[in-house]
């Protein structure tokens, strides 16, 4: 502990922004309350399979830190958790905190998957974006932490209609308690760091993208999830309809972004993802050709424009600007592209296998919710509000952002902002 | 918690014990697919139990089985169901356009036809069907070509198609859900089923809860049942004599309003079907599903000209798939003069379904006084 202060700093978000904030701050010697809403820590770093410009795989380079957080002495992780209540201000906040129950006795389970195992309900998977099946009793995900499984409440045979009951039965160690309540905390913290992230834009109303109609257009988050080996195919990069390989690939930049009828801002990461995403395609078939249309190309970081050369060069990436007018479909289920030549100004289009959309970075659902709970405001877009000479600070005391709340960014910048957002807090909590 | 839950044991004494097992299939699928092993099909295809320690208690076998109407209100609620033959959105006469096709069906080869459809746009990994083992004898396969689909289809459409039709079960009997169980690991991951009211009702209800094997099933096609026959020799030599035929010589079987035997020399014998009903199973007495009410799509011969299938577009999936197949010519609707004579058929068609369905019912209802004691 830090002479002077006994302040602990709450993290808001279990996401790789949210899990640096918590691990600098404990190192300072700071005490965190990192409070995530889903099952698990890692947040949408955590679904992605390798990440730009290096190709590093995503969970690999995260995992550590999620570990790190657990076994932090200064860091308590609340999962599964939501605020409902702050009061007080800088210094001397309140903080009335929802732990949601499990149904599963964290202390007893020692998370073998015998009941996950035997769950006989299958609903569709959130984390593999719905592309896969999970049971009512579930991991969130598999490198998970804590690695404690989760009833879902509302497609529990047991708890819905009393019947079932078979994860209890199988469990050794008597770990899961139907009778678990959901339980409220009271911290008092003299800062708060907000982190809670971006949900990707749904395309469903963007009609000339075919999004939902044809099985071969697909978000890019779906293609992490299709070409990561943990994820719903084992990672084979096989498209939807007819699980063929995957040969020519549309990249369609800019879906919703840009766009004064959706989202005007730029999302600022789609150009490396489509990048990234178009070289593993190859590294996954040595025959993929992919196509990125793009609005303008935005590779403005370090290593971004070389690693963008190296797609082209040694990836088969072609990068053809213009903006895509639709989405249409053969009679074998491939999508074709309309797209605007520019250069050669000529409408042309362009039969392949699959197209993978750029949907903008959009602010988590609940932020709305959130920012009255914290009384902070939003900008017109909904993420969390920053001025220019201070981008750390929310509009009220004591409240910090960083990562893809406050703008869509990278992970790099995620992290950067995370570690100065816990600096603020810091200094805030060792001045009292 | 466990003592309120029905188990296995109350579904042996309540449907089993009393000879109400349709043999559907669905409690053994279901605790087969979960790996909890603790039924098997025994003697006479009938569930039973293959070791009671496994038995877990869980109670889904008890749920989902056809007999068994917890689930009842909600599956109605679920499928809109209404008096008197369930929610449906068309009834159509439709008949294959595929050569191949045409000469091994029966009927109109409506369903070999749209799984050749689901197949041929990947809208499907597999359908299970049963195909003819021997002449008496069927087995359950997963259809994953359209040689497989075609080969179930010289079978199960020319003899035992209609045999699921009049319960379609005759000596033997084909429960095809179990063989369900085993698709995942095959990584099929969207089947559709063809089933008799029961298989398609155990379905249904494992769909409600949510449970598998049957989040894999995305279509089902039901076809028309009034029961399942079984022929011991003494109840084939009745037969055998009173109508002068030989069951050896047996090329299909049919049934619209009555029993048509088609023999080997291209004769027909019509037996009345009420000359048959005392071979039904009183499972399929006490059922009260004639025309498969719970399906995405019903089928039968009933209610159409010879060379055509009646089929009951039901839910939004059905209607889908129905008019795709259509659209795509891989069927074709029966062409009538003029929309009269169309209003008139359908009336007709529907009319007849109305009354076996109706008739259906009240011997079910008869039954289950006569097994309750009432």
């Amino acid at each position: 502990m830090v002479a002077g202060s006994d302040h602990s700093v709450l993290v808001i978000g279990g996401g790789i922004a949210g899990i640096q904030a918590s691990l600098d701050l404990g190192e300072t010697g700071i005490k965190v309350h990192l409070v995530e809403r889903e099952p698990n820590i890692g947040g949408r770093m955590a679904q992605l399979d390798k990440t730009f410009p290096t190709n590093d795989c995503s969970i690999c380079i995260l995992s550590p830190k999620m570990a790190e957080c657990f076994r932090h002495p200064n860091i308590t992780v609340h999962t599964y958790s939501e605020v409902k209540e702050v009061k007080g201000s800088k210094g001397d906040f309140f903080v009335r905190i929802l732990k949601k129950a499990r149904f599963v006795k964290e202390k007893e389970c020692v998370g073998c998957g015998d009941c996950t195992a035997k769950c006989p309900v299958k609903v569709p998977d959130e984390f593999d974006m719905r592309l896969g099946r999970r049971g009512a009793m579930y991991f969130y995900f598999l490198q998970g932490l804590p690695r404690i499984p989760t009833i879902d409440k509302v497609h529990c045979l047991y708890l819905t209609r009393g019947v079932c009951g078979i994860c209890k039965k199988v469990c050794k160690k008597d770990a899961v308690d139907f009778e678990q309540k959901d339980v409220e905390l009271e911290l008092n913290v003299g800062a708060i760091v907000v982190a809670t992230g971006f949900d990707p834009f749904d395309p469903t109303g963007l009609s000339q993208y075919s999004y939902g109609r044809y099985r071969n257009v697909i978000t890019a988050l779906e293609y992490e999830r299709l070409i990561c080996s943990s994820g719903p195919t084992g990672g084979e990069l096989e498209r939807p309809s007819d699980r063929k390989p995957v040969e020519t690939i549309a990249f369609i930049q800019c879906v919703g972004s840009r766009d004064v009828r959706n989202n005007p801002f730029c999302s600022s990461v789609c150009c490396m993802h489509a990048t990234k995403e178009a070289i593993l395609a190859r590294e996954h078939n040595p025959n993929a050709r992919s196509y990125v249309f793009y609005t303008d190309l935005r590779a403005v970081r370090k290593g971004f424009q070389k690693y963008v050369a190296r797609g082209q060069e040694q990836y088969g990436v072609t990068y053809v600007r213009g903006r895509v007018a639709k989405v249409t479909e053969d009679d074998y289920e491939n999508p074709i592209v309309w797209y605007e030549e520019t250069r050669g100004s000529e409408m042309v289009k362009m039969k392949v296998d699959m197209a993978v959309l750029a949907t903008s970075l959009v602010p988590r659902r609940g932020a709305v919710d959130l920012a009255k709970v914290l009384g902070v405001k939003l900008d017109e877009y909904g993420f969390f509000k920053t001025n220019p000479l201070s981008p750390l600070d929310s509009s009220r005391d004591g409240i910090f952002v960083c990562g893809s709340c406050r703008e869509p960014v990278d992970i790099p910048d995620s992290v950067a902002q995370a570690s100065g957002a816990a600096e603020k807090a810091a200094e805030t909590v060792m001045r009292m | 918690m466990g003592e309120e839950i029905k188990t296995f044991k109350d579904l042996r004494k309540e449907v089993i014990d009393k000879g109400l097992c349709g043999k559907c299939g669905g409690c053994y699928s279901f605790c087969s697919a979960g790996e909890l092993n603790a039924l098997e099909i025994g003697e006479g295809d009938l569930p039973v139990y293959r070791d009671e320690e496994k038995c877990l208690k869980c109670g889904i076998c008890y749920l989902i089985c056809p007999q068994i109407d917890v689930l009842d209100d909600e599956l109605k609620a679920r499928f809109g169901w209404m008096p008197p033959i369930g929610s449906y959105q068309a009834i159509s006469s439709a008949r294959t356009t595929d050569k191949d096709v045409m000469d091994v069906c029966t009927d109109g080869g409506v369903v070999t036809s749209l799984l050749l459809y689901l197949l041929d746009r990947n809208q499907i990994d597999g359908a299970v069907v049963s195909r003819k083992k021997s002449p008496f004898a069927r087995e359950p396969i997963i259809a994953l070509t359209r040689e497989d689909v075609v080969s179930a289809a010289g079978s199960q459409y020319s003899v035992s198609f209609h045999l699921e039709e009049i319960g379609g079960k005759y000596s033997t009997y084909s429960p095809i859900l179990p063989s369900v169980k085993s698709l995942e690991k095959r990584y099929l991951t969207n089947i559709v089923v063809v089933g008799t009211p029961c298989q398609i009702s155990s379905i249904r209800k494992m769909q409600c809860l949510g449970i598998l094997p049957a989040h894999l099933i995305k279509y089902t096609i039901g076809l028309f049942c009034i029961e399942s026959l079984s022929f011991d020799d003494l109840a084939r030599k009745s037969l055998e004599k009173r109508f002068d035929i030989n069951f050896d010589n047996i090329r299909k079987l049919n049934i619209k309003e009555d029993f048509i035997v088609t023999l080997s020399n291209g004769a027909t014998v019509h037996i009345p079907l009420r000359e048959v009903d005392e071979f039904a199973r009183p499972a399929c007495l006490a059922c009260s599903d004639f025309s498969n009410e719970y399906a995405d799509i019903s089928v039968g011969g009933l209610g159409s000209p010879d060379g055509y299938t009646t089929t009951i577009v039901r839910t939004r999936l059905g209607e889908e798939l129905f008019w795709n197949a259509l659209k795509q010519g891989y069927i074709e609707e029966i062409a009538f003069r003029d929309s009269e004579e169309r209003r008139l058929q359908k009336t007709k068609a529907l009319a007849k379904i109305v009354s076996f369905s109706r008739r259906k019912r009240l011997r079910a209802e008869n039954e289950l006084r006569k097994l309750l004691g009432a």
